[in-house]
Formats: C-alpha cells, structure tokens, sequence
C-alpha cells in the first residue's frame, strides 16, 4: 500500500461514534470494528469525501503529538485493517 | 398490531432459493432460515412450521408442519416473530431474559443455552421477579428504558427446574425444555421496570465468577448479535437499527458475564449482581 492510495468508505460499512470512539459494521458480513481515538479521526476525514492516505496523515499530524515516521506506520497500518474487512474501498477515479 | 393466522398443515417444501440468513445453535443445529420471496420473506424453523411474512403489511401466515406443531407456531410467533417485526418497525427487542431489583430491571443477554432463563429463574427463587424470557421488549420512555413484562412461564431443561422448584416428578422428556408457570417459588413482575443494567453472558466456564464492565463502543458490538433482524439486506432499516443500539449501548450501563454454570453457585452469582448498586437509566 502507498502513501498516495486513495479511499473512500465501503456502501457497505455504517459508523456510529459512542462516547467519543467509532464502531463500524459491514453490513454485508456483519463484522464489526472498534476505533480507538486516532481511528475515528481518520474514519471522520475518509467519511467527508475519498481521500489519499498521505492527506490524512497531515491532518493526523496537525491534530495530534506524534512522529510523522509512526503517523504514516499506523495510517498504512490501519488502511490494509479496514481495507480488508471490507469497510473502506480504493479510490479508482 | 400485528396480523397473524396459523393455516392448516403443510410439509416444507424443498425451496428454490439459498437462504439469505439463518440463525445457528452452538451445536451447529440451524435454527431458523431466512428466504427472500416475491412479495416478502419466509422464515422456515425446520421440521416445524414455515412463516411467511407480507413485506409491505407485515401480515404473518404460519404454516406448521403437522398438528402437533400448531401450538410451537403460535410460541415461535410471540418468541421469534414478533421481536424481529419490533425491530424492523424502528423498535429494540433483544434475545435474553430479564429480572425485577431494587434499583431496576436487570438484562441477560447470550447466545442459546448460554443460561439466561437459569440465572433469571434464580434470580426469582431468591427474591427478583423475573419479568420476560427469551424476548426483552424495550420502551424508551421518560428519559428510560422499560422492560415489558411477557409471559408468566420459564421454559427451562429438568436439571434446572429440579434446582429452582425442587424434584419434578411429571416431565415428559429430560432432553427437551417445558415451560414452567411462575408461581410463590418463582415470582413473576406484571409491570414494566426501568432497566438499570445488562450483563451478556459469555460462553467461557471459568472456575470464579467473572463480571466486568464494558465501555459503550465494546457493549455496542456485543449486543449487536442478540438483536434481531428480519432483513440483513435492507441496509437503510441496518442503519436505523444500528443506530439505536448505539443509543442503547450508551445510555446503559453493561457488563460482560461468566461463571461456573453449577447450580450451587447460582445464588453467590445473584447477591454479587445485587450488590453492584445500579442505577436506573
């Protein structure tokens, strides 16, 4: 996976943030899964409109104190997660 | 109101179309099949009876294979039918049974044979009126959710109704569940309670009691199995259906549940619910 992938959410997938943190369920399976604080945040800017995983990590990098170097690791790290449950989709376009 | 009539028998027909969902017991015993048909849905419980579901008024036929399963259609209608109706017109029933405290009402919620109808029988041999079993009916109202009061019967295997009410002498198969009147032994709550706590039962059988409490986001995903759904491809009713057990999950307070499934344990396991002070929602 690059940096310069473009995703957008799965028609699939349907969010509900409870107490500050996303679950998200494929509708098609029925999985579900969990997003720490860092994670609903990207789930928030995917939801907006599809976006390049490298843009993320800017505004991840803006909005929270961490490494850049950790930042991009866990974005990529994150993508192939959602990615495979089928809850986020490239961006072909 | 729901319309239903119970027809004559029919043998179930082998059906042309793949089920688009079925609900499987631990054992591996399928259940409950769901079909698609052309004017709405077919719920077959095999070897049973065969509902057919109108989509657009909601109407329920139930064909039973024989006779002898007249009266299991009627209680399949009121345990199975009805809650997934509830919640494909916007309501919330879930799988589990549910008890009268001091504080509230107190759900259980678990897969089949996980001891749901036990606990809350025990719960009512020491005091708690049990209010429902197999279906917890919620209403929110008043800034609350209440637990509808349903049937005044558990329907439990012998092993369990020889520990809640003492060596039954008339059963008619130790393999198989019977309902169970409630009675001094086994009180029975006829009004809607406000909920003050959930506990879904795992199926781990630890050798201690372990209860643990659970943040809104991880109580959403484990109550998300004991709801039901009529259908799984209607993906705006999901939403809508999602989205309340989302409100659900937040506004409760909801504990993950296991225990050593023996009977001499029953009561240590109710005084330390009991003793966790909930509050009502």
């Amino acid at each position: 996976m690059q940096l310069d992938a473009k995703f957008k959410t799965s028609d699939n997938a349907v969010s509900r943030e409870v107490s500050g943190e996303m679950v998200l369920l494929n509708l098609e399976s029925g999985t579900y899964f969990g997003l720490d604080t860092v994670g609903s945040r990207v789930w928030q800017i995917i939801e907006e409109s599809p976006v390049a995983l490298s843009i993320i990590c800017d505004q991840i990098e803006s909005e929270f104190d961490a490494p850049r170097e950790l930042i991009e690791r866990d974005i990529m790290a994150l993508a192939t997660d959602l990615s495979s449950q089928g809850l986020i989709e490239l961006e072909t376009d | 109101m729901i319309q239903f009539r119970v027809r004559s028998a029919r043998a179930q027909q082998v059906l042309e179309t793949a089920p688009y969902d079925r609900w499987v017991l631990p054992d591996g015993e399928v259940r409950a099949e769901f079909h698609c048909r052309i004017n709405g849905f077919l719920v077959r419980f095999p070897g049973e009876v065969d509902f057919e579901i109108e989509a657009e008024t909601l109407a329920v036929k139930a064909w039973p294979v024989d006779a002898e399963n007249a009266l299991i259609a009627e209680t399949l209608f009121k345990n199975a039918i009805t809650p997934i109706l509830v919640n494909h017109q916007g309501g919330l029933s879930l799988h589990g049974s549910a008890v009268s405290c001091e504080g509230g009402a107190i759900a259980f919620l678990g897969i089949s044979r996980s001891g749901k109808t036990t606990l809350a029988g025990a719960f009512a041999k020491f005091g708690h009126p049990f209010l429902t079993e197999d279906v917890i009916e919620l209403v929110w109202e008043r800034d609350r959710y209440w637990v509808q009061p349903k049937e005044s019967e558990l329907r439990l295997f012998r092993d369990s109704a020889d520990f809640l009410m003492g060596e039954q002498e008339n059963w008619q198969h130790d393999d198989e569940k019977q309902s169970i009147e409630t009675s001094d032994l086994l009180p029975f709550c006829e009004n809607a309670v406000p909920l003050c706590g959930v506990f879904i039962l795992g199926d781990d059988e630890p050798n201690e009691i372990s209860l643990a409490g659970l943040e809104p986001q991880q109580a959403l995903a484990q109550i998300l199995p004991h709801s039901f759904i009529l259908d799984v491809e209607d993906k705006q009713r999901l939403k809508s259906h999602f989205s309340r057990l989302g409100d659900f999950a937040q506004r409760c307070d909801c504990f993950s549940l296991d225990f050593p499934r023996e009977y001499s344990q029953l009561e240590k396991i109710v005084d330390q619910i009991c003793q966790l002070k909930l509050e009502r929602n």
